[in-house]
């Protein structure tokens, strides 16, 4: 599909849940990649870490870990995502199975929210996508 | 024009309070708005600009544009609420021409919905611009570099 020269999408809402994290961590950076595009044309986005993807909010991993050898950091991946008004929220069920306290977690994260919170987001929002 | 950093300014041109953009009023009363040398450095070499279709009303806040290089996505801002008017084709085509001189290539002109002097109130400009844009290149300590 060819790309279109302007921008004309109407505002939609779009949720990203991130189960990936650094067992994985080339699959970590193109989320807060898309993410940033997303919300830059117009989308209202949120990026939801669960399972592995947790400890991309825990204090000092995201900061070291990069997607390639050599590359940009994901924390800044992650900064970029939020610079363009993306939103982050934690897991609270997934913390405890990797040790992670609520005080833990870097100042980028909006909310630590319930699994019930993230199924409200799916049933409303326009998009789901799982990375 | 003065360098900070390596990084150019233009005291003439008006700027957000983050220096992402810069925005010119032409003689009919548009505003061209782009990328400052801050703003460029920091995407890296820009692959994609795509502006919002001409007529669409944009509120303050709201992207007029969005930038994609390898590594970075974002938004080129807007500074007041405004109706898109043009795009800069030649930038459309090539947008690595805001990488070699950001200041020459605009990338989307746009209409206040307020009255100019109203919509430019919020931005920095002149002496004042120069000195936030030096202290934001010693806070950033970033070194502006072009293609």
């Amino acid at each position: 599909m060819s790309q279109e020269r302007y921008l004309d999408h109407e505002a939609k809402t779009v949720v990203i849940v991130m189960t990936s994290g650094p067992a994985t961590r080339g699959r970590c950076a193109t989320p807060f990649y898309l993410g940033a595009l997303l919300a830059s044309m117009d989308a209202q986005v949120t990026i939801f870490f669960t399972m592995d993807g947790v400890r991309l909010v825990q204090n000092g991993v995201a900061e070291s870990l990069t997607a390639m050898e050599g590359g940009k950091t994901i924390i800044e991946f992650m900064r970029d995502a939020k610079a363009a008004g993306v939103k982050f929220h934690a897991c609270r069920p997934a913390l405890p199975g990797y040790d992670i306290e609520p005080v833990d977690l870097i100042a980028e994260v909006d909310e630590v929210s319930s699994g019930g919170v993230l199924a409200d987001m799916i049933l409303s929002c326009d998009k789901v996508l799982f990375f | 024009m003065s360098v900070c950093h390596g990084c150019e300014v233009r005291p003439e041109l008006y700027y957000d309070a983050e220096f992402q953009i810069w925005a010119r009023v032409e003689p009919d009363g548009a505003v061209s708005i782009g990328m400052t040398d801050l703003s460029q450095t920091r995407a890296g070499k820009i692959m994609h600009v795509r502006v919002r279709r001409p007529g669409s009303l944009r509120p303050r806040g709201k992207p007029v544009a969005t930038v994609e290089t390898g590594k970075w996505a974002g938004p080129v801002p807007n500074p007041f609420d405004c109706v898109i008017e043009s795009a800069n084709d030649a930038v459309l085509d090539d947008p690595l021409r805001i990488n070699r001189d950001p200041y020459a290539e605009w990338i989307a002109r746009v209409r206040p919905s307020a009255p100019l002097e109203q919509a430019l109130a919020g931005l920095l400009t002149g002496a004042a611009a120069e000195a936030g844009f030096c202290e934001r290149c010693r806070a950033d300590r970033l070194e502006c570099k072009r293609a």
